[in-house]
């Protein structure tokens, strides 16, 4: 064996002899111990880059992000955290009647309402008071609506029931001024126990889903996205309510009204304004101004002249183009609350009378921004032989203009038109708005989570994640208040949750660049990265080689 | 604010009310333009306008006059009088004279802003400031919301406020300058839409940026503050006044072809009692002609009628004078009546209204000269010194008047990293000897008012009541250091240097009712600038010298050591050996060829 091996060793030693001269040997095989050495060393370097290095380097480098309850944020914007439900609770009150009676003319007309009702969300509960006939007055329900943490239900309308002889057929009579219906029905019409349907709860019934129709289509079509509301909601109703919502401002706590006489020359200059002026509104901040001099922007069509009419005209799709938003000065005011925009435009005496070629009219609205009424005064001569306005507009002419304007300032405000009653209508506001800001809230909340979830590099700061706590909390707590018919509550945490909705999603620190791109990073600390990398990497690279070159022999040996 | 009640008002309030109302009898509005030749060829213009509107009015938002924008603004942030300034240029004082309206209505070089806010505390009237100077700088587009807390100051005794203001007001008064903002036509255009005729009529619409701001000095203010009359009524002032100087010669060059070309040799009027005059050599003697001039050749468009709103009373409707001798014969475009005034001097222009004005001067012999005043006090400001640690400010007021002293106060206003020593104040006169004497500070100044700054919190703040005796010249000097800021803190253009703002003077004096301002010329301060490229430089340093370190450390602990013979046989297997083994074996082929042929 010995000498074996020494022939197989001998003829390499010989040719090695013979290429190089014999100064030169291989060194001796290092030792296992140096080899042992060498790994740890390099397994300690890269040790500490790995567990040392990268942690700290990814804790430096990294964006704070708060943490969001994603999930809960995207529930509340796809409506499954909360389906918004509004049960009225309607009073019965039947002084007249019998405790039997009454109860069970309750249980027909709530039969007959739960049958004609087909919009789960929006249903009236009736309730039987004990016969007493104070009815809830506008000033109370004001106060109701003001104090959120009230434990009862709001009441929604005492219905009256008041037996008159000499009737044929019930009929109702809305207060103007209380949310309270009378009904007078004949005697006659008490429903006895054993029917289950009576000429008087269909009425009521009636009667009751009469009052909150269009109540309901507006909430089903608000609830719905805009798209379709109600089945049985006719068009034109459903036509009124998408072009009211569209129309109307954005609520806000306070609204700033602001009239501007508008005119291209240097006449009228002047206008009883403080006559014509509003009496002092609270919550409305009014402001007035005179803007001579005011040209069409050079790009809106110019009116044209019409034989027919013997007027100038404007074309109705022209109308938008009308106010020079870039010359005219309406910039928003200072302060709270958004400005509602009421423009008279007093026209060149060489454009006079100025109308609206479709329709002959003289005033339209701005959706979300105001109105414009055309005002076309007599014109006079003047001692150069032409025609000029009258330097100064009156009180008298300038009443139909107001009276547009109120009628315009209703419909931005987004009153609605039924029912008569307005306390009624105020509580459907209040029920509207809880709606409208409930969903806005939610679905910022929806938004904020998809940017979030789009954008990994914008910075969270903890400041976002309370208010989308505080808004989550709310929301809930509306639509708690919401079920339980608590409107009045309802309103006031979704206000809450709106306001805090937006102030989380428009943080400022949220938007900040990051002022170093990574590519920057790298070219300064490539001269340190370099130099340390390259002899690691190549460190490794060498060991692991090593070590595949160890297994490989010792499968082969094995 | 309840919910309910919103709803409730437009139901109950959106009635007419019917009164008889005679609201509209206090507001006025007035406009006047003054045009005087100056010296070496230069012409003042001189616009004002001015309007009132009924404290009723304005604190029930009815605007008619006064800008609603500009109102509301002063609403909401409780200002009870507001001034603001634009300026560019420089006034020459020693060829032009007084400062129109003795200087009240110009201010420092940039932008200039100072109000009256009422507030019951320091604080909440710094936070109503803030809230000011942010709504005014979007109103006319100036940076004034670069106003912060260093470069607003509360002067004591250097403003005072010119409106009447009811007792129960608690005031104050406000002051902040941005020296380095470039007044351009983006402020022209909000200002011109402030007036009510919005350049369109009247003699605004002979506002052109390209002149305007082309002017030798230029200066636009907008003054608001409540005047109240004997009686108690008050109304609400807005003053808006545009002065500029002109350079005739500059004005007419065509805008097609604005490159000045020079005058050619056969019009040249030459001295020739100079030596060197000669064929090529000339010294220009100054023009015995006074230049020819229009209004459409200066200001590049003529007055488009009057604006209608001014108040036909009185004088003035003559909107347009001029101050030039009788004698001089001007052109004026029909419909228009010159009236001349009794003092020799003055002509004003009655306009006809929707007509257009223009206005030519003929080139004439100067015969008189309107005769300009000598200013009460002349001064100027420099920054002396060396090196960019230290450097020292020179003040140098000079007293024309033969026979009174001048006493004033002197206010300055300056930036944290500018800290002056106000122990090395010193003061030199040169009285009528010429004779140069150092006084102890305590003799020229009265009284001083110091408020030493806080690091990037506030500047410092130089009230100064001062006394120059007749015919002297009062050098004050003191010595400041420039502070080193901060990397992040250095503009994009630090070498340029940073600004300081002019220092204002204010002239008591009793002959004169109002106070004369007089403003010194901003100043530029070198501060020691670092090489921007530096942090990066130190992290490519020290980022090598790392690298070395690690790189000789790692390579002691995992190479291995061999002698040196077995390290050429280590190296035979390596990359680098075996490619010298393949040059070797090249260079011996080839020797081995070479032999061949020998």
């Amino acid at each position: 064996m010995m000498t074996k091996t020494g022939d197989q060793e001998s003829p390499q030693a010989s040719a090695s002899q013979v290429d190089q001269p014999s100064v030169q040997r291989a060194p001796p095989p290092e030792t296992p111990a140096a080899l042992q050495t060498r790994f740890r060393v390099i397994a300690a370097f890269w040790a500490v880059i790995i567990f040392l290095g990268f942690p700290i380097w990814w804790k430096t480098t990294s964006i704070y992000r708060a943490s969001l309850p994603i999930e809960e944020m995207v529930d509340w914007a796809d409506g499954k955290a909360c389906r918004p439900v509004f049960p009225l609770e309607i009073h019965l009150a039947t002084p007249s009647m019998q405790y039997f009676e009454a109860q069970n003319l309750l249980r027909t007309t709530q039969h007959t309402l739960d049958d004609l009702n087909e919009f789960a969300a929006h249903h009236l509960r009736l309730k039987l008071t004990n016969g007493s006939t104070t009815a809830v007055n506008s000033d109370d329900s004001l106060e109701n609506a003001q104090t959120p943490a009230e434990e009862t239900a709001d009441t929604a309308l005492t219905v009256q029931l008041l037996p008159r002889d000499g009737l044929a057929s019930p009929w109702s009579e809305l207060h103007a001024a209380a949310t309270q219906l009378d009904i007078f029905y004949p005697p006659s019409q008490v429903p006895v126990p054993s029917s289950s349907n009576s000429p008087l709860s269909t009425f009521i019934a009636a009667e009751l889903q009469r009052l909150y129709g269009e109540e309901k289509a507006t909430i089903a079509h608000i609830l719905s996205g805009n798209t379709a509301g109600l089945d049985s909601t006719s068009p034109q109703l459903a036509e009124d309510i998408d072009r009211r919502l569209r129309r109307s401002m954005k609520y806000a706590e306070t609204y700033h009204l602001s009239f501007s006489l508008f005119t291209p020359k240097s006449e009228p200059s002047s206008w009883d304004i403080e006559a014509a002026a509003l009496s002092p509104i609270s919550n409305f901040t009014v402001d007035t101004q005179v803007q001579l001099y005011a040209n069409f922007a050079p790009t809106a069509p110019k009116p044209e002249y019409d034989e027919s009419e013997a007027a100038w005209t404007l074309k109705k799709e022209d109308l938008s183009a009308f106010v020079n938003a870039a010359e005219w000065p309406l910039n928003p005011s200072i302060g709270n609350g958004p400005t509602i925009n009421f423009i008279l435009y007093v026209p060149d005496p060489s454009q006079s009378p100025l109308i609206v070629k479709e329709n002959r009219a003289s005033s339209w609205m701005v959706p979300q921004w105001g109105g414009v009424f055309l005002l076309n005064p007599p014109l006079s001569n003047t001692e150069q032989g032409g025609l000029s306005n009258p330097s100064h507009l009156s009180q008298d002419s300038l009443g139909p203009a107001f009276m547009t304007f109120s009628h315009q300032l209703l419909t931005l405000l987004g009153t609605p038109s039924t029912p008569a009653s307005l306390p009624l209508r105020l509580q459907t506001s209040i029920r509207i708005r809880a709606a409208t800001l409930l969903l806005s809230a939610s679905s910022t909340m929806g938004s904020l989570a998809r940017l979030t979830e789009s954008l990994p590099s914008i910075p969270i700061p903890a400041t976002v994640a309370t208010s989308v706590s505080t808004t989550l909390s709310h929301l809930a707590a509306s639509c708690a208040h919401l079920r339980e018919g608590r409107f009045g509550a309802a309103l006031a945490s979704a206000r809450v949750a709106e306001t805090e909705a937006e102030r989380s999603f428009f943080e400022k620190s949220m938007v900040g660049q990051v002022y170093f791109p990574d590519e920057h990073k790298v070219a300064v600390y490539l001269p340190l990265l370099g130099p340390i990398g390259v002899p690691l990497v190549v460190g490794l690279l060498k060991e692991l080689k090593r070590i595949a070159a160890r297994r490989k022999a010792k499968g082969a040996a094995s | 604010m309840t919910v309910l009640s919103l709803f409730t008002l437009p139901f109950v309030a959106l009635i007419l009310t019917l009164w008889s109302s005679s609201a509209f009898a206090s507001s006025d509005y007035h406009e006047h333009l003054l045009l005087q030749p100056l010296p070496q060829s230069s012409l003042l213009a001189s616009f004002n306008f001015r309007s009132n509107t009924s404290q009723q009015s304005f604190d029930q938002q009815h605007f008619r006059y006064l800008p609603r924008a500009l109102g509301q603004i002063l609403q909401h942030a409780h200002t009870k009088e507001l001034h603001l300034r634009f300026t560019t240029g420089r006034w020459d004082a020693e060829s032009w004279g007084p400062r129109p309206w003795n200087g009240s209505k110009e201010g420092g070089t940039g932008v200039e802003l100072w109000a009256w806010i009422d507030a019951p505390s320091d604080e909440e009237a710094f936070a109503k400031w803030i809230t000011l100077t942010q709504s005014l700088s979007g109103l006319f587009c100036a940076s004034l919301n670069f106003v912060d807390s260093t470069r607003t100051t509360r002067p004591v005794v250097s403003f005072e406020p010119s409106g009447g203001h009811s007792a129960a007001d608690q005031l104050h008064l406000l002051h902040g300058t941005l020296p380095g903002e470039v007044v351009c036509t983006e402020n022209l255009t909000p200002f011109l839409k402030l007036l009510p005729c919005k350049g369109k009529a009247g003699i605004s619409s002979l506002f052109d940026g390209h002149k305007l701001f082309d002017a030798a000095w230029q200066s636009m203010s907008v003054d608001i503050q409540p005047v109240c009359s004997a009686d108690g009524e008050c109304v609400v002032q807005i003053e808006q006044t545009v002065d500029m100087v002109l350079d005739i010669d500059r004005s007419k060059r065509s805008r097609s072809n604005p490159i000045p070309r020079p005058v050619p040799n056969e019009q040249l009027v030459c001295d020739t009692s100079k030596p060197y005059n000669s064929d090529d050599t000339c010294y220009p003697l100054e023009k015995t002609n006074d230049k020819s001039w229009s209004l459409t050749e200066v200001f590049g468009r003529s007055i488009n009628g009057v604006c209608p709103l001014t108040d036909f009373d009185g004088s003035s409707d003559q909107s347009v004078c001029l101050r030039v001798p009788h004698e001089r014969g001007v052109f004026i475009s029909d419909g228009a009546d010159e009236i001349k005034k009794e003092d020799g001097f003055t002509r004003c222009f009655k306009l006809a209204p929707s007509v257009s004005f223009d206005l030519t001067i003929p080139q004439q012999p100067v015969n008189t000269e309107v005769p300009l005043d000598e200013p009460v006090l002349h001064a100027e400001r420099t920054i002396v010194g060396h090196g960019q640690e230290r450097g020292g400010m020179r003040i140098i007021f000079g007293n024309p008047s033969n026979t009174s002293a001048v006493d004033f106060i002197y206010f300055e206003s300056l930036p944290w990293f500018l800290r002056p020593y106000i122990h090395t104040l010193r003061a030199t006169i040169t009285g009528h000897d010429g004779v140069l004497r150092e006084v102890p500070a305590y003799e020229i100044v009265k009284e001083t008012y110091y408020r030493p700054a806080i690091d990037r919190e506030r500047g410092t703040q130089l009230e100064l009541a001062l006394s120059v005796p007749a015919a002297s010249t009062v050098t004050l000097t003191y010595d400041f250091e420039k502070a080193i800021l901060r990397y992040t803190e250095y503009p994009p253009d630090a070498n340029r240097g940073f600004n300081v703002a002019p220092a204002v003077i204010r002239i008591v004096d009793p002959a004169h009712n109002a106070p004369i301002y007089i403003r010194s010329t901003s100043l530029l301060l070198q501060l020691p600038t670092p090489d921007f490229s530096m942090p990066y430089n130190v992290i490519i340093l020290t980022s090598t010298v790392i690298a070395l370190a690690f790189g000789t450390i790692f390579n002691i602990l995992v190479r291995r050591v061999v002698s040196l013979d077995e390290a050429a046989a280590l190296g035979a297997q390596t990359l680098k050996g075996r490619i010298l083994g393949k040059l070797v074996a090249i260079r011996d082929r080839l020797r081995g060829k070479g032999t061949k042929v020998d």
